[in-house]
């Protein structure tokens, strides 16, 4: 715990960040591969700056979390990996990410093949005005691939909700519980054997009970994919996330390193101040 | 995965669902642009047969004249709009007494006094009254309202007359009137109306000199909107004042003012711009006449009429938009 | 300020009268135009139904074998005592109230002209008192069953009814074959290939359509001999009605022998009518309203029969029961029956100078005509625009200014008034384009340009309220933007751009100017023989009848015009309001 009170100028913010930013990226993509890489990468919404000079090594096969006060850019951040912010008009992108070393902002990158590859879970369970299965399907669905029970169910049974369901395909998702919702959410977005999985705050909206559920799901889709989550639970993180980012207001990347580093011995003040609930 | 299938993966797809998209798109783009032709269409279409009236006829005689007979029965052709437009005032402006303050004062009670009971049952009810087709409503003041007004009030109304077709136009513009007013009331904030009560105001007070002030940029263009659409009504005054299209005598005061005396124009038959339109149509439609081409010059003076003031309407309302 | 009184509290009261005042003036203000045209309606059905010729037994023997066991059927639903006492209280007092209150008047201040005291109790106290009883019945599960099975037979009339005389502008051999080489199979080939998954099932099934139709069209030329129109409607409306009514069973868990029943009576429904067909009503027409109303019937039975208020199943047959009673105690008694103008041979007679004599039929058949292709052109343009600026649009660039003008000019094009759309469609349509003047296809035409507008505006309200989570989720997934609008905006918005339709269309039936602006016809003496043939409508001859002179026209076949003008109004939007409250139910 640290006792010091720093009330964060703006001097100290660019020292830090400075020395900080090198060695966290160095080390990050020494210890797996790489599958998702940002260079000086920097979101507007207008005149609003939403992330401002994002550097990141994200490995394969693991769990990275992404933590920081609201407002911070953590969810910009994980829009600009499969694009969603296209969507926005007033958004502009600025730098590079590459996907396996693909630049996913090329000219010659369509954004809706891009998202054929990233699953995307999100903050409020989303589930269609649709059957069961046909929630599961849509992604096989809008993606020409072939709809057959056996994938319908593989996908269920990943995002543990197959027993609960399976003789109930046909009602409506909407009539699920939100923890249900949500793990449905989550089958429908793996159902097409995406390479990522991106969570934007998948349990904020839920109760703990249904929370836990999805925390020991993540453990278990961890093997097959690579899972970026953003949550505002610093717990959370910690007992999911085999790397941590931490981005403090203004979209600025503080630290980014192993959890365990994150959160037992930060090399950021701003971060140690953040964790322990003096700021944010 | 190698990364030259990645590449493959991630690049735009030419083909078929490239063609699939860009073509539901363009089909959905055509469907918009269906409404910026209509406008042009409208447009080309009143120009092309006015320009050809106006060559025939000078601008200056039918803006200034005061005979319109465009059926060549006797005297020949005269197109001067003068009788048409005070027919057309005659009855905007009988009918916006009734509309205008009919309509505040039921938008004050909906968004100041009802409760969200009574305002749920009033509102949907009201548009009934602007739902009702305005041939019905000809038909109600031809055979329903001009007898009873004759049996009570006025004996020497004409069987045609403005003042039954006026007072159903105002009631078929209240809903306008107070639906657009009392959107403008609701948008005036909370704080503004405690303000009046924090100085002991009234609610009576607090209504008429808080609310009502604030939403002015809104009431009024819910009365120019109101009185475009009562310049632009054809069906009811059609049934219901006939067409005779009459010049009011002009009468002197005492001291040399012209004036026209309203019941010359209220209780007798006369004609605006629209029933002009639909007595031609009723005659001759194939075109290359001078009736004909007139009926066009008549529709693009509505047409100009009424964008006026829609537009000066939606310029007024920005400014409570923008004020809340 | 208001004036200030002293009084003993020290604090002085503030006179509250001239608020008191403003506040009911300005309750006053909110309800005198819905008095205004409540009195006006009470009229226009009295004299529609002759109901100042009524003698008060008459009155009285319908009120009894009709509304007192209507009204006993609701409260019997809604079975809440003081509910029972209430209306009891209204019926009972406002008998009184009425009686002697409107003598009063009559005696001590001016006669009331063409009403008596037993037509203002019926419309004064007995309709608001059957309309309420229904409102808090719909919501019992008796009366939500007896209501839904009576909605679905009329329903399914006028329904069958529309499709009926629709097809009377059609060349029914044309159709015949057409929907033999061209809509079966391309509905076979769609349903087995997209069971199979082969191929690209839209497309092979509208390529085998598109063969059919130019087989037919060629077909038509040679062959001579067809089915009767009887055959030909069975065949091809009533046969793919009772299959279509069937699935729907079947999708709801419908056990075989439901499935069964529901196809087989509605194909005895079809049957059945087609032999009603042959005697009362025109030849083949019997068959799509017997099988249109049996289909409907019979796919509703099949769920309610099983629901906790299946007894108010009974309510048709109360509702039948009385009026037969009502009429064998009328031919008993001897009691005479009002002149009414609004009948069954009223709507299916042709226009005459004998206002005994005079019909709508041809005006109901123009409207229809009219109605159902500015239906089909305004929602396909509305729902595509609305699309396109919702969905498509930017905000900023080339297409976000264009967007902003579209916008911009639909608000315009909503306050252009009609007589100019029809000069517009006189100019445009009519001479330019040469479809004729007063043609079924230029009024079509016109009338769909004028509430483009309406239903543009309520599309986009409509896909304006799917939620934006439900379009990221499918974006998300890797569809496309027209996946995504197919698979997710348009079902959702579905509800709602039907509703706003429907709603714009009431707009559109009631509309006159523009239609004698493009040459409509005020009379005509037979319904239109094809889309191409002049016609009138509803409210042309309205129009032109409201100019005659003689009282019988002006206070009777006009009134029953309106009266038929303004039933079907509100049937449009009762459906709309329908179709919204079931989608609010569903969210």
């Amino acid at each position: 715990m640290s006792q010091n009170e720093s009330t964060i100028d703006s001097e100290s913010e660019s020292l830090i960040t400075t020395d900080v930013q090198p060695d966290t990226t160095a080390e990050s993509a020494s210890s797996a591969t790489t599958i998702v890489e940002t260079e000086q990468l920097n979101v507007y919404y207008g005149d609003d700056q939403a992330l401002d000079d994002v550097s990141i090594a994200i490995p394969e096969n693991q769990v990275t979390a992404l933590i920081g006060p609201s407002g911070c850019g953590k969810s910009t951040f994980l829009r600009c990996l499969n694009r969603m912010n296209d969507l926005i008009d007033i958004a502009r992108i600025d730098g590079t990410v590459t996907l396996r070393g693909i630049d996913i902002y090329d000219d010659a990158v369509d954004p809706v093949a891009l998202r054929r590859k990233i699953g995307m879970v999100f903050q409020k369970p989303n589930p269609f005005p649709k059957s069961i299965y046909d929630n599961v399907a849509y992604g096989l669905k809008v993606q020409g691939k072939e709809i057959t029970d056996e994938r319908i169910e593989e996908a269920l049974r990943s995002a543990a909700l197959w027993d609960e369901v399976k003789d109930q395909l046909d009602q409506s998702g909407l009539e699920l519980s939100g923890g249900q919702q949500q793990r449905l959410c989550i089958a429908r977005a793996i159902a097409p054997d995406p390479d990522i999985v991106l969570m934007d705050e998948p349990t904020s909206a839920l109760d703990p009970v249904a929370a836990s559920k999805i925390e020991d799901l993540i453990d278990e889709l961890v093997e097959d994919y690579t899972v970026i989550i953003v949550t505002h639970n610093m717990q959370q993180a910690a007992r999911i996330s085999d790397q941590t980012a931490v981005f403090l207001t203004g979209g600025e990347l503080v630290e980014y390193d192993d959890t365990t580093t994150i959160f037992e011995n930060p090399a950021d003040d701003r971060v140690e101040d953040y964790i322990t609930g003096k700021f944010g | 995965m190698s990364d030259d299938a990645v590449t493959s993966d991630l690049t735009r797809s030419n083909g078929f669902t490239r063609i699939k998209e860009s073509g539901y798109g363009g089909v959905f783009l055509a469907c918009a642009a269906v409404t910026l032709l209509t406008t042009v269409a409208i447009i080309v279409t009143l120009l092309s047969d006015a320009l050809v009236f106006f060559s025939e006829v000078p601008l200056t005689e039918f803006l200034l004249g005061t005979d319109w007979s465009p059926n060549p029965r006797g005297r020949g052709f005269s197109f001067g709009i003068v009788p048409l437009v005070i027919g057309t005032l005659t009855v905007t402006v009988t009918a916006a007494f009734i509309a205008l303050p009919v309509g505040t004062l039921t938008a004050i009670y909906l968004s100041e006094y009802a409760t969200s009971q009574v305002r749920a049952i009033l509102k949907p009810l009201l548009e009934i009254l602007a739902g009702v087709p305005t041939v019905v409503y000809g038909y109600f003041a031809l055979v329903y309202v001009t007898p009873a007004l004759q049996a009570t009030i006025f004996p020497q109304l004409g069987t045609f007359n403005a003042l039954s077709a006026s007072l159903m136009i105002g009631i078929m513009t209240i809903p306008m009137v107070s639906s657009i007013s009392e959107d403008a009331m609701s948008a005036v904030p909370d704080s503004l109306r405690q303000a009046g009560y924090g100085l002991g105001a009234t609610k009576y007070e607090v209504s008429t000199s808080v609310v009502v002030p604030a939403s002015l940029s809104g009431i009024i263009s819910s009365y120019i909107l109101a009185i475009s659409r009562a310049i632009g009504e054809t069906m009811i005054v059609v049934v219901a004042m006939g067409s005779q299209a009459n010049m009011p005598p002009i009468r002197e005061t005492l001291l040399g003012i012209p004036y026209i005396n309203p019941g010359d124009v209220l209780f007798e038959s006369g004609m605006t711009i629209t029933v002009s339109m639909i007595q031609i149509a009723g005659g001759d439609l194939t075109g290359g006449t001078l009736p004909y081409d007139s009926m066009f010059a008549l529709g693009l003076t509505l047409f100009v009429i009424t964008l006026i003031m829609n537009v000066l309407s939606d310029l007024i309302a920005q400014r409570y938009r923008e004020a809340y | 300020m208001a004036v200030e009184t002293d009084t003993d509290t020290g604090f002085g009261e503030v006179s509250r009268l001239r608020g008191t005042v403003f506040e009911y003036l300005s309750l006053g203000a909110s309800v005198v135009g819905l008095f205004a045209l409540a009195a006006l309606l009470i009229y226009v059905f009295v004299d529609a139904f002759g109901l100042s010729t009524a003698s008060p037994a008459w009155l009285l023997t319908y009120f009894l074998t009709l509304v007192v066991p209507y009204i006993g059927f609701c409260l019997y639903s809604i079975s809440d005592r003081a509910f029972t006492r209430k209306i009891a209280l209204a019926l009972g007092g406002g008998l009184v109230v009425t009686a002697v209150g409107f003598t009063a008047i009559e005696t001590l201040l001016v006669s009331i002209p063409g009403l008596t005291w037993q037509i203002a109790y019926l419309f004064l106290v007995a309709t608001p008192v059957v309309a309420s009883v229904t409102f808090v019945a719909s919501r019992q599960p008796l009366g939500a069953a007896g209501f839904g099975l009576v909605g679905r037979l009329v329903g399914g009339a006028a329904l069958g009814c529309a499709v009926a005389i629709m097809f009377i502008v059609i060349d029914r051999p044309l159709w015949f074959l057409v929907y033999t080489f061209g809509v079966l199979p391309a509905g076979g080939v769609y349903a087995y290939t997209s069971r199979r998954e082969i191929g690209w099932p839209t497309a092979q099934a509208t390529l085998v359509g598109l063969f059919g139709l130019g087989v037919s069209t060629q077909l038509r030329q040679i062959l001579g001999i067809y089915p009767s129109d009887g055959l030909i409607y069975l065949w091809t409306l009533a046969v793919p009605l009772a299959a279509g009514a069937a699935a729907l069973v079947t999708l709801r868990d419908g056990s075989r022998r439901a499935v069964a029943g529901v196809a087989v009576t509605t194909l005895l429904g079809g049957g059945g009518g087609f032999v009603l067909g042959s005697s009362a009503l025109p030849t083949g027409s019997g068959v799509i309203i017997g099988a249109a109303t049996v289909a409907a019937t019979a796919v509703y039975l099949v769920e309610a029969v099983d629901n906790e208020g299946r007894r108010g199943l009974l309510l048709p047959l109360l509702i039948a029961g009385g009026a037969l009673a009502g009429a064998a105690v009328v031919q008993t008694v001897g009691i005479p029956t009002p002149e009414m103008w609004l009948t069954p041979a009223y709507l299916t007679s042709a226009p005459s100078n004998e206002a005994a004599n005079a019909g709508l039929y041809p005006a109901v058949v123009g409207s229809i005509i009219i109605i159902a292709m500015v239906a089909v052109l305004s929602f396909v343009l509305g729902v595509g625009a609305a699309v396109f600026l919702e969905e498509y649009a930017a905000d900023t660039g080339l297409v976000g200014r264009l967007t902003r003008l579209i916008q911009i000019n639909i608000a315009n094009l909503a306050a252009v008034p009609s007589v100019v759309y029809g000069l517009l469609g006189l100019g445009l349509f009519a001479n330019l384009l040469g479809f004729g003047f007063g043609t079924a296809v230029t009024a079509a035409l016109t009338l769909s340009l004028l509430i483009l507008p309406i239903t543009v505006i309520s599309a986009q309200e409509a896909v304006r309220s799917v939620p934006d989570d439900l379009r990221q989720g499918s974006y998300a997934m890797g569809a496309t933007r027209w996946q995504t609008v197919k698979n997710v905006v348009l079902p959702e918005a579905m509800p709602g751009m039907l509703t706003g339709t429907i709603l714009a269309l009431g707009r559109a039936i009631g509309e006159t100017a523009p239609l004698i602006m493009i040459g409509a016809a005020t009379t005509v003496f037979s319904a239109p023989a094809g889309i191409w043939s002049r016609f009138s409508a509803m409210p042309m001859q309205i129009y032109a009848w409201a100019n005659y002179p003689q009282a019988e026209f002006r206070y009777g076949v006009v009134a029953a015009g309106v009266v038929t003008l303004l039933i079907v109004l509100l049937a449009m939007n009762g459906t709309a309001i329908i179709i919204r409250n079931r989608m609010e139910r569903e969210h």
